[in-house]
């Protein structure tokens, strides 16, 4: 992987007072998957757009190649684009549609590649119907072929599992999967942390418009090192928090997710822990991706009461 | 090329593809037609109950005259065709004293108001002694004109007196009776015999015809009486359709505009085509959308023009002419529509964007009546060389005789492709903004921002 599918130095973007995306550098490998996490309005969308050329960056901030070109306009037959919201002509029928978006990319054979991504997603029976006709699901389905059935070098797609079931989600994945194994770089947002963690060979997290994560998974996990310990006590753990050497406990009902503060004894914690009850689970671990980004982007409280 | 040939096929197909189009298609004519017909069936739905009219006839010579003519109305005049279309007038002689007739009229009004009469009308003793004021000629005036302009009777004049001034029929129909029968007396009375005057005084008729031309064997071939209706349909059929185009082929584009923005397919579509070509591909699209339009018309009306055989007023000649036009202001409307389309952010606001252009394109609809008149005059050549105007007023003055010298119709094509070029560039540098633009809609500073630093 010597060739970058996307090279961003030192861009920034500011609309009006706003400054959506700050001095943000980044490096995509080709033929990677490459996961954008943070929360809403942290700066994903507009470095997406940037990247397919939708906006500039501002005036004299950096520069962006992507496929090894400098970018002029949007319009760039070795990308496919799945945009955040819709972005599907509701009148027209999918057969119909898919040939426009096929044509659009300079394509000159549609009966193949329609009806096997048609077939591939489950729609065949859907080819001759309207896209207002189709479920939310169905429709983003049919988004999502339109972005890939060009067969681009580089598929951009903003929040592609928003919407779906798990069986159209595992549709959708393993598409994406398939992409990769021939070659395609795939660049995507999600705000599910699990399928970032399982899914992407990188893992890049901007917040506030800046980039506060970027690299693979285990990188970003021993950056936090083994500071996570999961347990399950037979009865309810409520009072978990008063533990000495526990930072922060994250409930998840059957599950406590317990994070140690610097220096703290795994021993030590899991005494006390046998003091409250009969301990049927303990596991030391890294962080998940989830934790991560929350403790990024959830502000601690004694930050929130000293703000 | 060939993504800007896709986006107007799908243009196209969007526009033309649709329950909506055909039936506008075939309601268009029909509203047009229907609306004639409403207009002339509504017309006679008149209210036929009987009409008393009181008479105080102080000269005591004409109440018999004119129960006579309202006799012969009530039983001919009236009907069509077996149906009654118009009330009768039933007369009654009223015989107060004529002494203080402001008091008779007084008397007669209550009687009016108790609606014991529909009118009554008051005839003065000295009506038949000529004055020097009185009696100017004014028989041809609309009645309802003088109803209104108020003011006093004028003293010695038949009065006619009634609640519902705005009902003309029967000042109408009293007027000529009144005048004919006095003026019948009078010419009796100074020993002429009425009769020598009326055929002294028999209406001569003005024909109004085109210029006569010498036919192929050599012979004059007279001229055509000049249908004057049918002069004018040819040239306001021409920019009404021109009109619809606009409206039916161009405007539809800020609606397919606000549909790509608003629903993000813009950002999939910019993914593929830069905007000046996406925009292009949508703009041609329309202009075929226009030409099929203006393709089912024409042929429909020469078809029709032709069964009914008034196929020498279809404009054949011009045709050709009217297409390029056609396309040149569809094209020109197109691109603002579109600019539009993409500056705003709901339908709502489009409409306010709207106002502006829609003056233009009503401006030429308002000042053809004056252009169709005299089309060769310095106002109607100086309105049909202002570009957004020249399309309709320019059609208008080719489609009358005499018509206008060729160069003139081709400086104001050439005039107007200037313009729509200049509007479609502007308009691609809004559209390249707006399309993207998310939240608010843009007002017309910004957009002129937009169109002009780039």
């Amino acid at each position: 992987m010597t060739n970058d599918a996307i090279a961003i130095d030192n861009v920034s973007k500011t609309f009006g007072e706003h400054r959506a995306v700050d001095d943000l550098s980044l490096r995509v490998p080709e033929g990677s998957i490459y996961g954008f996490i943070g929360p809403n309005g942290s700066g994903k969308t507009t470095t997406l757009r940037m990247i397919m050329g939708i906006y500039y960056p501002d005036p004299g901030s950096g520069s962006i190649r992507v496929l090894g070109e400098a970018l002029h306009g949007a319009d760039n037959d070795a990308i496919g684009y799945l945009p955040e919201e819709r972005g599907l002509y509701r009148k027209m029928k999918v057969r119909d549609l898919l040939r426009f978006y096929l044509e659009l990319k300079g394509r000159r054979e549609f009966k193949g590649p329609i009806d096997d991504w048609l077939a591939r997603l489950d729609l065949t029976g859907w080819a001759h119907r309207k896209i207002q006709e189709l479920s939310k699901g169905m429709a983003q389905k049919v988004q999502f072929i339109s972005a890939v059935i060009h067969e681009p070098r580089l598929v951009i797609l903003d929040e592609p599992f928003s919407g779906l079931d798990p069986v159209n989600a595992d549709v959708i994945r393993d598409a994406i999967v398939d992409l990769r194994r021939k070659g395609t770089t795939v660049v995507f947002s999600t705000h599910d942390m699990s399928v970032a963690e399982k899914m992407c060979d990188y893992v890049f997290m901007i917040f506030k418009g800046r980039k506060v994560l970027d690299g693979t998974l285990d990188s970003i996990q021993r950056r936090y090192g083994h500071d996570t310990i999961r347990v399950r006590l037979d009865q309810n753990g409520a009072a978990l928090n008063q533990l000495t050497g526990v930072e922060r406990v994250t409930d998840f009902g059957r599950l406590q997710e317990l994070r140690l503060a610097d220096g703290a004894d795994t021993q030590d914690v899991l005494t006390q822990l046998m003091q409250h009850g009969r301990v049927a689970h303990f596991e030391i671990t890294q962080p998940s991706l989830h934790d991560i980004f929350v403790r990024i982007a959830r502000p601690e409280p004694q930050e929130t009461a000293g703000a | 090329m060939r993504k800007i040939i896709a986006v107007a096929v799908r243009e196209y197909q969007a526009a033309v593809k649709t329950k909506a189009f055909l039936v506008m298609l075939v309601m268009m004519p029909v509203f047009m037609l229907g609306g004639i017909v409403f207009q002339m069936t509504m017309g006679k739905r008149v209210d036929t109950r009987d009409k008393r009219i009181a008479v105080v006839d102080c000269t005591g010579r004409l109440f018999d005259v004119l129960a006579q003519s309202a006799h012969e109305r009530n039983t001919k005049h009236i009907f069509s065709g077996g149906t009654q279309i118009g009330p009768r007038f039933l007369l009654e002689r009223v015989a107060p004293s004529c002494e203080d007739l402001d008091q008779v009229a007084f008397e007669m009004s209550q009687r009016v108001r108790n609606e014991a009469f529909y009118a009554f009308v008051i005839i003065p003793a000295d009506v038949m002694t000529p004055r020097g004021t009185q009696g100017a000629p004014e028989s041809e005036d609309d009645p309802v004109d003088d109803e209104f302009t108020g003011g006093p009777a004028a003293a010695g004049g038949v009065r006619y007196h009634s609640n519902t001034p705005t009902y003309g029929d029967v000042v109408r129909w009293l007027r000529p009776n009144v005048q004919a029968e006095i003026q019948r007396v009078r010419l009796t009375a100074a020993g002429i015999d009425p009769d020598v005057v009326e055929t002294a005084t028999a209406p001569v008729s003005v024909d109004n015809l085109g210029l006569v031309t010498r036919g192929q064997g050599g012979q004059i071939v007279q001229a055509q009486k000049a249908d004057e209706i049918a002069n004018f349909i040819a040239p306001f059929g021409l920019i009404m359709l021109m009109f619809l185009t606009v409206q039916v082929g161009a405007a539809p584009l800020i609606s397919s505009v606000l549909e790509e923005k608003t629903q993000r397919i813009a950002e999939v579509l910019l993914g593929s085509v830069n905007p000046f070509s996406l925009m292009m591909g949508k703009l041609i699209g329309m202009v075929g959308v226009s030409l099929t339009l203006i393709t089912i018309y024409l042929g429909g009306a020469y078809v029709a023009a032709r069964r009914l055989g008034y196929g020498q007023y279809f404009p054949q000649h011009l045709v050709v002419w009217f297409a390029i036009e056609t396309v040149l202001m569809v094209t020109l409307y197109g691109s603002i529509f579109i600019a539009i389309g993409s500056a705003v952010s709901d339908h709502r606001e489009a409409q306010s964007m709207l106002m502006p252009a829609f003056i233009f394109l009503i401006l030429p609809l308002m000042i053809w009546p004056t252009v169709v008149k005299e089309p060769l005059s310095p106002f109607s050549t100086f309105v049909s060389f202002i570009p957004p105007a020249t399309p309709m007023l320019m059609t208008v003055r080719q489609a009358v005789p005499p018509g206008i010298p060729l160069w003139q119709p081709i400086v104001g094509a050439v005039l107007v492709l200037i313009t729509t070029v200049g509007c479609v560039f502007l308009a691609g540098r809004i559209f390249r903004v707006g399309i993207l633009m998310t939240g608010k809609g843009a007002n017309l500073r910004q957009m002129l921002g937009w169109a002009f630093r780039g």
